[in-house]
């Protein structure tokens, strides 16, 4: 969870860096890398990636802060994206950010004492057939009733502790 | 070339201008915000709509995106361009604070300006304000993040124009934020620029915070004296105290921009030990008084030892109306004609830019546009940092720079690096040595378009020069010339080359056999400008008599036997001819005076009532000596007089602060030939090279309080093989052996530089200060450890 | 409600992915063969171009003759961009057919390719689409497996390279000359056309950008023809099936291929169960957030470009989001503006700080507190940010607004004269 690229990454970027005529491209694939291995993107790993790719810290953090998938600051363990655009909202989504909220006891954009979850409003996450919708990870889940969003939440937790 | 008309005006302008650039030839100033001349449109601000009524596609148009097409007819006051701009100005102001009253950038503010012409005056928004949490980007630029228009200006001058990689934009939507990863000192040389081209109060300058409404500000065109590339500048100051220098527009030398050290390096200015009483023999008096007595002394000294007893010594600091004055008035005491360069070596190379090559002598302009920059023997960020942004322009439009130089030369830009040494330039200029490399950089030349040589003096010298001279001309052809760039010791050591009638006997010899009894130094110093200057210090202590026109305290005004008091660019009218023999006049922003803040401790309104300004005696050189020749004309007159006895000068009358200059004319084509003294070959291990800092190295940025967080250490500079041959570590101390003494020094290696040589930066008022720049490579040794 | 001929989802099965057995089973590839085989590069194109195939990413330009534009002489490299950055709210319509069919818009882009003389593909896909990514990838190392992709393809000559970029969130992204910068690792604002991708796009060089769609409707054109193609729509001037992704208030929410011109009222009815719990129909988004909303006047209205615009809307990417009689219209218009507002770049000014002036006055008038200056205020922003932004953003999210005001401005004068939402108790 803390290391921010494994060794074999951090060789298969370097190579793959080599042989291109514009390394910048693998801007997001590193940060996503240093994400998925160490929850989110610290300063240090936006240093890394600039190292990598021969570009400054600011040049790397341009980049870093325009995504908003790209989590410059700490997140839970399981980021909870709730869509609120117009087709979760029309179906129910508001009172599904309410429910998660309350049952949390966390707003958006902070994590729970455990440091498992953070909630975060997302715009549409390609589930409109399936509103509302909720993203865990990279995981949608839809259509959620506030039970089903429970359910969820319980079995996250379940995988953290075992 | 379309023709067009706008707002019933018809404007013909060249192909490929844009709708806005017709307007503005027109005297239409379309509101906006995004353009920038240098930087171009990119139509993020949207501000500069007009209607298009005929043309190709009709319409609302962003002026500064749509290109000006023949026939169009263009309207900027329709309702619909109107009330689309007003609305622009709602939007930036959504989030724009109301803090104009507070604003640093009150009385100078764009969007002030803008805002009003865009025609919105009522806020109808009442919802929050975005804020951000500022940055400390330094001791020289101030953010106020929450003003902030987002028109990317900043960003655009920092990393597209001027190279910067630690500023940019961050963050999207409404929250775009401008600055850098982590708090900390904008690393580029040209950081001061954002804030000339930011268009509101987000970036000011942090020198000047507090200090002056801009509306009380006293502003002059002036020409910036740190180095000899002439840049357009504006100084600003208030209560006698120079207090911003901002960036002039002169788009034959520094087009829109300056360097930070033009910028910052100005507060030489306020230098408490400034000269700012007339002294005579130690005791303060009138500078009428003083005049008297050095006309006395002088004449005294010739009826006792004849005319050659007497030497003037002008210098590249001094105006060309203080220069000529020396000139004339050492001629009518029949006297040797002055020295204008201290330097043997320097004098020599600047003999050859005035002379021969004169005819090939390329802008900075020029060189922006060059396909192919050979830079032999200079370190643009180091010796002319404007030079390094014309580079990168040239680079940024397809152009190749290649660098032929022992220093670890860095630039904002992609070049080739050949880290040579001087010897080895010189040898391969003359055609001594391998002659590959230079062989594929003729080839190169002679098929360029618009080749530009680039030749640092200092490293060159004379020699060197005319032999870049030979190769400009070889590479010459019917369609252009091959042009030349030469970096002169000081901003105007042109206009002192152009006055010397013949190259003088060196000023050391001759004190040192005591042939001269008398010296007039004219904003020279030569204890600090001669290359042996422990013996010229030893010489002068033997005169029987110095005279010292400055502006700056040196070793020579603290020696003074008589010393008058001038003032600095900034408090006098003149001329300086910069490098490429432009003429370029400045204009005085400030009166002379002791600072208020000085005077005061800081109080205001002062508490004492004097009758005359304290600190008020400096006066410009050249006003002095026309009182010393009896005469009193208007500047104007006096550039007259210069025109008849000096042809090349033709134009320096017409000259008006703040123009684009006049090139003098060209000299004829004799040649100056040069002795070869120049040495092709060195023995020994290791040879130590005195160079140029961008920041400390010239006194007038060594003087300047401001610059202090951008200044080296004094340090030594070797390539890693010598320093592993000898053992050392990189960041120990090391001792520094030369012929001038040992030096205890940090050492720092660099495998870009050349190897066989060790760097020392020159740096008055620092035990370094006894290495002057502009001379061959001397013997050396390092060891490890104390020693 | 007939049966409609399906293309694009052919093989799809629920909960199941059609990978290269499956698909080469039900012909898949045999369009590539017979483009690199039988027909020259500018064959393909014309053959596109008769089609009338248009672009199914939202603005529904002519791909045939977006591609006759294209420099495929042009020496050096070239690429093709798969735009699959699919976040307008309301429409998933790719997601759904990448998750069915993933070798569908493999083959679309070889051909499309060929047809280009293009040698690099990228499909830029959204970071959401964590299972539609690691199909495209299984994907594309089965057709190189196969000889589909790579050097010579097919013993043509021809070489094609295929990537998949994995993006990190951002709806501006699906402009192309974000997605360009994107892909590229910088800062992805649109760029200034022109120059346009066909001329400087990626890495400088000629690059065309199709979605995932309308690549892969590219094979079966080749297979069918383009008289074939053309006659799949019930329009004169509409060609093909389309892919409409119903969200909303209707029975049921789901992603069906139909042609082109199916009517708004089949497609609610038939499709999507009719508007939910008995309600009645009062507005649809027709073709994703950016859509001017249609009215009940407007149900019979075929759904096709020619026929959308008619009545002052588009038919955008097909998302259909239905709204029932209780729905606010300016609680809804304030829901997506407020997705434009915060998905701006930044860069220009009417979008960056216009639209989240709109969404202030949204917000003001649907509280009960707006004034008819705010209504007055509101069109001037509408009549302003128009047109008139850097790309096409802050222009898709007046879309909504033009709706709001065209079709339902009495609603919004209700809020303003009640000093309530009549739509809360």
């Amino acid at each position: 969870m803390m290391e921010l690229l494994t060794a074999e990454q951090l060789d298969k970027f370097t190579v793959q860096v080599a042989g291109l005529e514009h390394p910048r491209e693998l801007i997001i694939d590193l940060l996503r890398s240093v994400q998925d291995n160490h929850g989110w993107v610290p300063d240090e790993g936006v240093a890394l990636v600039a190292k990598i790719l021969g570009l400054t810290p600011l040049e790397v953090e341009e980049v870093a802060t325009f995504y908003d998938k790209i989590f410059r600051q700490p997140v839970g363990r399981y980021p909870i994206h709730i869509c609120d655009s117009i087709c979760c909202w029309s179906r129910g989504g508001d009172a599904l950010a309410t429910h998660l909220r309350e049952h949390l006891g966390i707003d958006f954009g902070e994590t729970t004492a455990d440091g498992l979850f953070t909630l975060l409003p997302s715009c549409c996450l390609g589930a409109c057939g399936r509103a509302p919708a909720i993203m865990v990870g990279q995981n949608t889940y839809g259509p959620l009733t506030t039970d089903d969003a429970d359910r969820i939440v319980d079995a996250l937790r379940q995988e953290a502790q075992g | 070339m379309p023709t067009l008309t706008i707002d019933n005006l018809s404007v013909t302008i060249p192909d490929g201008s844009t709708i806005f650039e017709a307007a503005a030839q027109l005297g239409i100033v379309v509101p906006h915000f995004c353009y920038h001349h240098a930087l171009g449109a990119v139509g993020a601000c949207r501000m500069c709509a007009v209607t298009v009524v005929e043309g190709k596609m009709p319409g609302l148009k962003m002026s500064c995106m749509t290109p000006a097409e023949e026939g169009m007819v263009v309207e900027t006051d329709t309702a619909q361009a109107m009330e689309f701009r007003e609305h622009v100005g709602e939007w930036l102001m959504t989030n724009h604070p109301h803090d104009c009253p507070v604003c640093d950038e009150g009385g100078e503010c764009q969007l002030q300006e803008m805002t009003i012409s865009s025609g919105h005056g009522v806020r109808n928004y009442r919802g929050n304000k975005r804020t951000y949490q500022n940055q400390d980007l330094g001791p020289f630029i101030a953010q106020e993040m929450n003003r902030c228009i987002q028109c990317y200006r900043c960003a655009r001058t920092y990393q597209d124009y001027c190279g910067g990689r630690d500023f940019g934009p961050m963050g999207s939507r409404q929250r775009v934020f401008f600055g850098r990863f982590t708090d900390g000192m904008l690393e580029s040389d040209f950081s001061g620029n954002i804030v000339d081209v930011c268009p509101t109060g987000v970036l000011t300058d942090k020198t000047f915070r507090f200090k002056t409404r801009l509306w009380d500000l006293q502003q002059a065109p002036s020409i910036c004296p740190h180095c000899s590339l002439g840049c357009a500048t504006v100084p600003g100051g208030r209560y006698r105290e120079i207090q911003r220098v901002v960036s002039g527009v002169n788009v034959q030398t520094n087009g829109h921009f300056i360097c930070d050290r033009g910028r910052f390096g100005s507060s030489y200015v306020n230098h408490p030990k400034r000269p700012r009483q007339a002294r005579v023999d130690g005791t303060n008096v009138p500078v009428a008084q003083a005049l008297n007595r050095l006309r006395d002394k002088i004449a005294g000294v010739i009826a006792e030892h004849g005319p050659g007893a007497v030497a003037f010594v002008g210098s590249g600091r001094a105006s060309l109306e203080a220069n000529w004055l020396l000139k004339q008035w050492a001629r009518s005491l029949k006297c040797p004609a002055p020295v204008f360069e201290l330097h043997p070596r320097r004098g020599r190379a600047i003999r050859q830019a005035v002379g021969p090559l004169s005819s090939h002598l390329a802008s900075l302009r020029q060189v922006r546009k060059s396909d192919l920059v050979l830079v032999i023997g200079a370190d643009p960020l180091n010796e002319a940092p404007m030079l390094a942004l014309a580079l990168r322009q040239a680079v940024r439009e397809g152009g190749r720079i290649v660098v032929l130089d022992p220093r670890p030369v860095d630039l904002p830009c992609v070049f080739e690096h050949h880290p040579l040494t001087q010897e080895q330039i010189l040898c391969l200029l003359a055609g001594r040595c391998e002659t590959g490399l230079l062989n594929n950089l003729l080839s190169e030349l002679m098929t360029a378009r618009r080749p530009v040589l680039v030749g640092g003096s200092d490293l060159l010298g004379g020699v060197g020069l005319q032999l870049l001279g030979h190769l400009t001309e070889s590479c010459d052809n019917d369609d252009r010339y091959c042009l030349i760039h030469p970096l002169l010791p000081r901003v105007n050591s042109f206009g002192g080359g152009l006055l010397e009638d013949a190259p003088q006997e060196d000023l050391l010899e001759r004190l040192e056999n005591g042939r001269i009894k008398a010296l007039v130094c004219l904003e020279s110093d030569p204890g600090s400008e001669h290359p042996e200057a422990g013996r010229m210090q030893l010489a002068l202590s033997r005169l029987d008599y110095l005279a010292v026109f400055d502006c700056l305290p040196t070793h020579a005004t603290r020696r003074a036997d008589l010393l008058l008091p001038t003032a600095t660019t900034v408090e006098g009218d003149g001329v300086y001819i910069n490098n490429e023999g432009r003429m370029q006049a400045f204009s005085a922003a400030l009166q002379p005076g002791i600072p208020i803040a000085a005077v005061t401790a800081g109080q205001h309104p002062p508490r004492e009532f004097m009758p005359e300004t304290p600190g008020s005696q400096p006066q410009p050189a050249w006003q002095m000596l026309q009182d010393l020749l009896g005469e009193r004309h208007s500047v104007t007159a006096l550039r007259r007089a210069m025109e008849q006895s000096e042809p090349r000068l033709e134009g320096m009358s017409r000259l008006q602060p703040g123009d684009e200059g006049i090139k003098v004319a060209p000299q004829d084509p004799e040649p100056v030939e040069e002795s070869t003294v120049e040495i092709w070959s060195q023995d020994g291990d290791l040879r130590l090279l005195p160079v140029q800092s961008c920041y400390g190295s010239e006194v007038a940025s060594s003087l300047s309080q401001t610059v202090t967080p951008r200044l080296v250490t004094p340090r030594l500079m070797v390539h890693p093989q010598e320093a592993q041959q000898r053992h050392l570590q990189e960041g120990e101390d090391v001792t520094l052996k030369t012929a001038h003494g040992l030096f205890r020094l940090r050492l720092f290696c660099d495998e870009r530089m050349a190897t066989r040589r060790a760097i020392v930066p020159c740096l008055p008022g620092t035990p370094l200060e006894i290495f002057v720049p502009g001379g061959l490579s001397l013997p050396c040794d390092i060891e490890g450890g104390a020693s | 409600m007939k049966q409609t001929e399906q293309l694009l989802f052919k093989n799809r099965r629920p909960g199941e992915t059609a990978f290269l057995k499956e698909y080469e089973g039900s012909g898949g590839y045999l369009g590539l063969k017979k483009a690199v085989r039988e027909m020259t590069p500018k064959e393909v194109c014309e053959l596109v171009k008769a089609s009338g195939l248009r672009g199914r990413g939202g603005a529904g330009f002519p791909t045939g003759v977006k591609w006759s534009f294209f420099p495929a002489e042009n020496p050096g490299p070239k690429y093709l961009v798969c735009n699959c950055d699919e976040m307008e709210p309301g429409t998933y319509k790719d997601g759904e057919l990448l998750k069915a069919d993933p070798h569908q818009l493999v083959e679309g882009m070889i051909i499309a390719a060929y047809a280009m003389q293009i040698d690099t593909g990228y499909i830029f896909i959204r970071y959401a689409y964590k299972e539609q990514f690691a199909y495209l990838e299984r994907a594309i190392v089965e057709a190189t497996e196969a000889g589909y992709l790579g050097k010579d393809i097919l013993g043509s000559g021809f070489g094609f390279e295929l990537h998949v970029h994995g993006s990190a969130g951002r709806y501006i992204l699906g402009e192309e000359t974000a997605l360009l910068n994107g892909l590229e690792g910088k800062r992805p604002n649109p760029r200034s056309k022109p120059p346009f991708p066909a001329v400087r796009g990626l890495f400088g060089r000629p690059t065309t950008v199709n979605n995932v769609e309308t690549l892969a409707n590219i094979q079966h054109i080749v297979n069918g023809g383009a008289v074939w193609f053309k006659d799949l729509a019930l329009t004169v001037e509409g060609a093909g099936t389309k892919l409409y992704g119903l969200s909303g208030h209707l029975e049921q929410t789901a992603c069906f291929e139909l042609p082109v011109g199916i009517s708004l009222r089949e497609l609610i009815d038939d499709y999507g169960g009719g508007v939910w719990q008995g309600r009645a129909f009062k507005s649809c988004l027709p073709g994703g957030a950016s859509t001017p909303f249609l009215t009940a006047d407007n149900l019979d209205v075929a759904l096709d470009y020619q026929t959308l615009e008619a009545v002052g809307s588009r038919f955008g990417t097909a998302g259909v989001t239905v709204f029932d009689d209780r729905t606010c219209m300016v609680a809804v218009t304030l829901n997506l503006i407020r997705f434009f507002a915060r998905e701006s770049c930044g860069w220009c000014t009417p979008c960056r700080d216009g639209l989240p002036l709109v969404v202030w006055l949204l917000e003001k008038i649907e509280r009960g507190q707006g004034t008819d200056d705010d209504l007055q205020m509101l069109k001037a922003q509408h009549r302003n940010i128009c047109g008139n932004s850097f790309c096409a953003l802050a222009e898709g999210a007046m879309g909504p607004v033009d709706g709001l005001l065209s079709n339902f401005e009495q609603e919004v004068v209700d809020h303003i004269q009640k000093g309530r939402c009549p739509f809360t108790a």
